[in-house]
């Protein structure tokens, strides 16, 4: 009879297993069936390099490439003004600050990351773009430097937590040589933490970038969701904010639905590569 | 002397950066509880969303029930699936490869970006399936995002589990599924209970996977699966975006914050409590 339910549970755990994993395939296949129908009328390369997406008009008007230069671009403000923050602070808390404190302020931190992203871009559009209108006169305080500053904010946690994570192995494994050479505290760190820990601060980077480019909430309320060439000061738009904006008017089975499909499938290719790359590098950070 | 200059540097920029991490989350929590807090009485609460356009009037109490409601759904789904992967990829699996290979699908998994899964769950379930834009739908995509972030935690945990326990169960002659029921599972209950309650925060909090599948500006408390459902971070995003009512937002937003604390600090008490017992 045991037997019996331990041969069940075992194949039970085995058909759960492979359904969770064949979640991810299914959601490939899904989104790449929708936008195999768009691919069919306009090819991909057309859809990635023209600069033009107005769904009104014929269906060569419907291309991203200002669409993805937009999400590169929020994603490259947010973690050029998040990786100095979020590095300085995971030294700050792997060399300096031990115990009972550490768990306290990283979980401060973790706060930052599971505030939701509506919430941010609900204080964005009230605290920052009021900000930038009042207080620098722009015509629109609507930009890509807003979404940047938010997204920065939203990224910081996981920048921080990977950091902290390798620079600590760093920090023990090297302290008790460090202190019989008679190293200050703050050049061990300088020069030997910060140094090693090189491959986590790029997995950081890698993972923060990932998330940037696939938020949408906050971005989308920042953004001005304007499909032109981006510019700092100026509106943009990213492919998810394109995506929850626009699949709600698109009819289903219109060229303008398969077209956001076809845009969520590159950002999804897209996020999929970093990912991988993510994977390998933290391989070998353990290695 | 120089070196001097560069170590005041150095301690002057970690300072700093702490200093601005800090004071930001200080920041958002004091806005919005400076801000919302005058709003909220049990009307809010309780009450239905009124007045027109919709929602400048009135509560929010539709919007509380059905983010509640679809944590619950998505906790439940993304539960059985993580829970069986993790005690897969610890217990039963054999080969390194196989288990790289879950792992590489996991860390993809994690990465897709929550509005393609929207896109996903509105092509399949809403569409496809003709689930419509339900309590179910919302649910289900819910749980596929937060799926990942379960099953690495509760494998972490089971891999943390003291070994010999289990081999001394299998000597006696005890099966497999037996000690994972009786042995494995309660040594960890209370952490896969409190990795569940963390996912479920940010399911809570999530928007983009539901705008597609699952919420609607207006409902009323969903009655059935099949329902559609209003959210709370959804209802937020329409007060804001539509620019219905200021004051209803900034009440919303500390709404959902709250709720969010509260399953953060459940989370947190758990785990400690754990640690305690070691």
């Amino acid at each position: 009879m045991y037997r019996i339910l331990d041969k069940a549970f075992s194949i039970i755990i085995k058909l759960l297993t492979l359904f969770s994993l064949l979640l991810l395939a299914f959601v490939i296949i899904f989104i790449f069936k929708e936008s195999f129908v768009f691919f069919k009328e306009v090819s991909i390369f057309k859809f990635i390099s023209g600069r033009i997406w107005n769904p009104l008009s014929s269906p060569d008007k419907l291309s991203i490439l200002n669409i993805i230069l937009g999400t590169l671009y929020v994603a490259f403000v947010a973690i050029v003004i998040a990786l100095p923050i979020g590095v300085g602070s995971a030294l700050l808390l792997s060399g300096y600050i031990k115990g009972r404190r550490r768990t306290i302020i990283r979980g401060i931190i973790d706060i930052l990351g599971g505030i939701p992203s509506v919430v941010y871009g609900f204080i964005g559009l009230l605290v920052l773009v009021k900000f930038f209108e009042v207080k620098f006169d722009f015509p629109t305080g609507e930009s890509v430097l807003a979404g940047g500053i938010l997204l920065s904010l939203m990224v910081l946690p996981y920048i921080i937590s990977t950091c902290d994570e390798t620079m600590e192995k760093v920090y023990n494994s090297h302290l008790s040589s460090s202190q019989a050479l008679g190293v200050s505290n703050n050049y061990f760190i300088r020069k030997l933490v910060l140094v090693e820990s090189k491959k986590g601060i790029i997995a950081a980077v890698v993972l923060a970038l990932g998330r940037a480019m696939g938020e949408t909430m906050a971005v989308m309320m920042v953004i001005g969701n304007a499909p032109m060439a981006p510019k700092l000061l100026g509106k943009a738009q990213t492919i998810p904010s394109l995506i929850a904006l626009e699949m709600g008017m698109a009819e289903v089975g219109s060229l303008h639905y398969h077209g956001l499909f076809a845009a969520g499938f590159v950002l999804m290719i897209m996020i999929l590569i970093i990912n991988i790359i993510i994977y390998y590098v933290k391989r070998s950070i353990s290695l | 002397m120089r070196e001097k200059i560069k170590a005041i540097l150095f301690k002057l920029w970690i300072t700093l950066s702490a200093i601005i991490v800090l004071s930001s989350v200080v920041f958002i929590f004091a806005y919005i509880t400076k801000n919302g807090i005058g709003s909220i009485n049990l009307e809010f609460i309780f009450g239905k969303p009124k007045g027109i356009p919709l929602g400048s009037e009135g509560g929010i109490f539709p919007a509380i029930a059905g983010s509640l409601l679809l944590t619950l759904i998505a906790c439940i789904f993304a539960m059985i699936l993580a829970i069986s992967t993790a005690i897969y990829v610890v217990f039963y699996c054999e080969s390194k490869k196989i288990e790289s290979m879950v792992h590489v699908i996991v860390q993809c998994m994690a990465g897709v970006p929550s509005i393609v899964l929207g896109l996903f769950g509105y092509t399949l379930l809403v569409a496809n399936l003709k689930l419509g834009r339900s309590l179910l739908s919302g649910g289900i995509t819910l749980g596929i995002m937060i799926f990942p972030f379960i099953q690495v935690r509760v494998e972490k945990t089971l891999r943390e589990i003291n070994f010999s326990l289990v081999n001394s169960s299998y000597a006696l002659g005890v099966s497999k599924s037996y000690t994972l029921f009786k042995l494995v599972l309660p040594m960890c209950r209370a952490d896969i209970v409190s990795a569940i309650t963390l996912a479920g925060g940010f399911a809570m909090g999530a928007a983009a996977p539901i705008i597609l599948t699952a919420a609607v500006i207006f409902a009323p408390t969903p009655k059935s699966l099949s329902s559609p459902v209003m959210a709370l971070p959804f209802h937020l995003y329409i007060l804001t975006g539509e620019g219905i009512s200021l004051e209803k937002s900034y009440a919303t937003a500390l709404v959902l914050i709250l709720l969010l604390f509260i399953i953060n600090i459940l989370s947190l008490a758990l785990t400690f409590r754990r640690k305690e017992l070691k």
